[in-house]
């Protein structure tokens, strides 16, 4: 017996040394495949015949021929769940994601938001939406050639009832869409009239927040919808935790194949948006595909290797990759920052922090940090800098910073770093070091508080630290502390904020959008969400000003251009002198970094596109636009 | 046999004692980490809206439906009738996917990494130490201090030597994933060769580091038992040694089997460095992403199985000792 252990030991150890051996003997294989793919059968054009349950082998093509195929990375964390479009929480980001630049491969919104030039253009919508005279309502018509994914028409019916069950079911997009929207209406087949709630004045109550629904969310098939009704017994949990294999589609790509490692969608031949009316063709690649990477390393070690087309990763010291390393590579931007910078990371002050209701420390802070370094550290330059783009409530892109008077502001602006400065304004407002152990008080009592972020999110905490650096050259006590972020959001999303550890945290700011800059100045300022619980929306650190609240609440309904930028540059003044929060950096939409070993003719800044192609990853608002263009290096 | 029908019930309510209580803990536990999981799915669904001022309604259909709004009490008895209907309930972190379907979706991946390596590192390791225990010079010089070496490389460090050599310099293995990026998993010898190629650098990361620890562990046992007395006497007795060597063998393993067990046992908790570092499928990163999100079904489940098998594991070993070694078994039928 134990001999015959020991033998089937050895045969075991050496089964698995020979086996390793033999691994490095086909060490070549990977790359084979990919350079020279076994011509596959093909595949019967028919999209519906792409498999409806995933992790199925599907039929046809198991090789993906690398010239009909651009991968993705960023986007995708962890398995896909479902591919149902009521649900916010299937983690299917290329397919479902209805935000301000909706992701429209699979479905589709009516509009499609362009960041660059701030416009919306028609994508299921045939022309351009109309207000009619009072305001009060919305009007467009579907394209006659849309079609579903079964070949039927997408009608005025379809959108009508898409809001009507997201109203029913109470989704997400129906909770925070109808304190805005009355109702959406189908006039006729093709024109849909979208009713909006109406304010005191008998207009539309939020214009802004109507016309960007328009952009924000898909269109969904009624009869698919009513199929699944009946499924899920109209209940609302049911309807939201359906999977949805059996959805109907009307975008260009649809699912191929998932599982635990990677996301597969292939080209849906029909797809109606070949119709001259829309695109005149179909999108060029046949698969899209995205690996799922358990880090950033992971993302970006298969991006060098030419694994992955668009990169929508941070990576430190980008220009590395073309500059030293000689890889094929290229951001939107030539030099830095790189990227079109969309939202602006910010620290907010806790104001029911002792002390911190006192401007002058929190203007000493701000003024005091080194914002230089921290974009140099943090994004590696990958921002620009508070020289380049001065601070207001605007992100760098032309459309938004027109938005406000520049010079207007301009006594109020600080680029950092202004360490005497800082000393002065807190010697003159009385708060000095009086019992000489090196920290200012207040009151008599110490300047002392935690500045955070979540753990793991490694800019955020470089930038924290810097932050944190700055409060012990002024002489004001501030350390770090760094919480999981499951623990993080908790807090931070419901006032009111711990007595310490919260003085000083890092949020978010809204990126680059239809509603945009008054939607991340709303967030930012508005008293609404000041001091309130399941806060997702902003104002974190409990501001209020009530002549910030009357402008945000007049400018969704301005049409005056002038009055407009007047009342923008308020609000700036007004942040830039309470300083309830300061932005520590400037942040692209998306990172968009290109290897063009395989395809080329990616967005790029000048690149001739009319529109402007976003550097979006080609599958945001406009930025689909990008996958009409691309060309093979090596066709 | 009658002492050993005593010793093997009394290991069985042991068992099972174990078991009630670490159910228990499996289920408290992840619940009294600060922090709200509810919040996390809100707070995913709200960004990149425009407006997410209906999001407390939204909230608190999430809290009914995960039923955490429920008093703690509750919710164990709800846990404790779904498990017995082997309803594992849905995830939080990858809501609304089922938990059973996660964990089985990439359990299969994690014991096929894990158990291979386990044994081939247990295997090696302990050959390794045997004969360096045995042959003292030439080997011994040169065994120990590579297993110090090797042993004493964290598990990440293996992993990221790996991936730098022969991933991206030399190129013979590829960078990341259970079988090739441009690949459908099918039934061709395309498919096994990639999911093999693919299985190799995790499968050493794991085995080298084991290997040195094992190989430690069995040398010391060895030269211990070498120089028992009972090694001098058959010795004196003029037995040969190959017949010594397996006495002495025999009983040097009794400790290493233990430590087999348990790695056994606990191998479904996933190998999660090499699964981070080659973005290898399997348990052990949906489980970490389970812990940073709170997501109490899935931590509950796969703890669960966790338990159960260790306590399996230590069971039979406990069993098999009793039936091996003599000394156990009138130890503990007394």
């Amino acid at each position: 017996m134990k001999r015959r252990i020991t033998i089937l030991s050895i045969l075991l150890v050496l089964a698995v040394v020979l086996s390793a051996c033999g691994g490095t003997a086909t060490t070549e294989v990977p790359a084979e495949t990919t350079a020279a793919p076994t011509e596959p059968t093909e595949k019967t054009e028919e999209p519906t015949e792409a498999p409806t349950e995933t992790e199925e082998v599907p039929s046809g093509e198991v090789v993906l021929p690398r010239k009909e195929t651009m991968y993705f990375n960023g986007q995708q964390w962890g398995s896909v769940v479902c591919w149902n479009p009521y649900s916010s929480s299937c983690n299917n980001a290329m397919t479902i994601a209805q935000q301000d630049n909706a992701r429209v491969l699979m479905f589709e919104t009516p509009y499609l938001y362009n960041m660059l030039d701030g416009q919306v253009y028609p994508l299921l919508a045939d022309g351009d939406f109309a207000w009619d005279e009072g305001r009060t309502q919305i009007t467009f018509k579907i394209k006659p050639a849309a079609h579903w994914s079964d070949g039927t028409p997408v009608t005025a019916e379809d959108v009508a009832y898409t809001w009507a069950t997201h109203v029913k079911y109470d989704t997400a997009t129906g909770a925070s869409n109808k304190a805005y929207i009355a109702d959406i209406v189908a006039e006729d087949a093709q024109t849909v009239v979208i009713k909006a709630v109406l304010g005191e004045n008998g207009q539309a109550l939020n214009p802004l927040l109507v016309q960007s629904y328009l952009s924000s969310n898909y269109v969904i098939q009624k009869a698919w919808t009513q199929k699944l009704e009946a499924r899920v017994g109209e209940d609302s949990a049911a309807l939201l935790t359906d999977p949805a294999d059996d959805v109907v589609w009307s975008g260009p790509y649809t699912k191929f194949y998932t599982d635990d490692t990677k996301v597969i969608l292939i080209r849906d031949e029909n797809y109606w948006g070949q119709d001259a009316s829309m695109w005149g063709k179909l999108p060029i690649p046949k698969y899209l595909g995205h690996m799922i990477y358990k880090d950033n390393a992971a993302g970006t070690t298969a991006f060098k290797a030419g694994e992955v087309d668009v990169s929508q990763q941070f990576i430190a010291n980008v220009q590395d990759l073309w500059l030293k390393e000689g890889l094929p590579v290229s951001t939107y931007l030539p030099e830095a920052p790189y990227h079109i910078g969309a939202s602006l990371p910010t620290a907010f002050f806790n104001l029911g922090s002792y002390g911190l209701d006192q401007l002058a420390v929190r203007k000493a802070i701000a003024i005091a940090v080194d914002y230089d370094t921290i974009i140099a550290n943090a994004m590696t330059n990958q921002s620009a800098t508070f020289d380049q783009v001065p601070r207001s409530l605007m992100n760098p892109t032309p459309g938004e910073q027109a938005l406000y008077d520049h010079d207007a502001v301009k006594d109020l602006q600080f680029a950092g770093k202004d360490i005497e400065g800082a000393k002065k304004l807190l010697d003159d407002a009385g708060i000095v070091d009086t019992d000489g152990d090196g920290w200012r008080e207040f009151e008599g009592q110490n300047l002392h508080y935690v500045a955070t972020a979540p753990n793991g999110w490694s800019d955020w905490q470089a930038a924290i630290e810097v932050v944190a650096a700055a409060g012990k050259e002024i002489g004001i006590d501030i350390t770090t502390n760094y919480p999981e972020w499951a623990v993080y959001q908790t807090i931070v999303t419901n006032w009111p904020l711990p007595e310490k550890d919260f003085d000083i945290f890092m949020m978010w700011s809204d990126g680059a959008g239809p509603t945009q800059p008054w939607s991340r100045i709303r967030h930012l300022m508005s008293s609404e969400f000041a001091e309130t619980t399941n806060n997702w929306n902003g104002n974190w650190g409990g501001y209020k000003n009530a002549d910030a609240d009357a402008l945000i609440q007049a400018i969704p309904s301005m049409t005056d251009e002038a009055a407009l930028k007047e009342a923008y540059t308020e609000l700036v003044r007004i942040y830039l002198t309470d300083i309830p929060s300061f932005t520590l950096m400037y942040r692209p939409q998306s990172f968009h970094t290109v290897n063009e070993s395989v395809w080329t003719n990616f967005p790029h800044e000048g690149d001739g596109t009319v529109p402007p192609v976003p550097p979006l990853d080609l599958m945001d608002g406009w930025s689909v636009a990008g996958l009409y263009n691309v060309t093979l290096v090596n066709p | 046999m009658k002492g050993y029908r005593k010793y093997f019930l009394n290991k069985l309510l042991w068992l099972f004692i174990t078991l009630i209580f670490a159910f228990v803990l499996n289920f408290f536990l992840p619940r009294l980490m600060p922090g709200d999981p509810v919040a996390a799915i809100v707070g995913r669904l709200a960004q990149g809206m425009s407006d997410t001022t209906g999001m407390k309604a939204v909230y608190e259909r999430y809290a009914e439906l995960f039923g955490v709004d429920k008093p703690m009490i509750q919710q164990f008895f709800i846990y404790v009738r779904n498990v017995l209907k082997g309803d594992f309930g849905l995830s939080f972190s990858q809501f609304p996917r089922p938990v059973a379907d996660i964990l089985s979706s990439s359990i299969m991946w994690t014991i096929g990494l894990q158990f291979p390596a386990i044994i081939v590192g247990w295997v090696i390791g302990n050959v390794l130490g045997a004969v360096a225990a045995y042959s003292r010079k030439g080997w011994d010089k040169v065994i120990m201090p590579v297993s110090i070496f090797v042993s004493n490389i964290p598990a990440f460090g293996m992993a990221v030597i790996l991936l730098a050599i022969f991933a991206v310099d030399l190129k013979w293995f590829p960078t990341s994933g259970g079988y090739g990026y441009d690949l459908i998993p099918n039934l061709s010898w395309q498919f096994v060769k990639s999911v093999f190629v693919h299985y190799q650098l995790p499968f050493w990361s794991i085995v080298l580091v084991a290997i040195g620890g094992q190989a430690i562990g069995m040398r010391s046992m060895s030269i211990y038992e070498l120089n028992a007395d009972y090694v001098k006497y058959a010795r004196f007795m003029g037995i040969k040694d190959r017949t010594i060597i397996k006495y002495v063998f025999r009983n040097a393993m009794l400790p290493q089997i233990t430590g087999l067990a348990l790695s056994i046992g606990t191998m479904v908790g996933g190998a999660l460095i090499a699964e981070i570092i080659f973005s290898y499928p399997g348990l052990g990163y949906t489980l970490l992403n389970g812990v940073m999100g709170q997501d109490y079904p899935l931590i509950s489940a796969s703890t669960l199985i966790i338990t159960i098998m260790v306590l399996l594991a230590n069971f039979i070993i406990e069993i098999v000792y009793g039936l091996i070694d003599p000394r156990i078994k009138a130890a503990q039928a007394e």
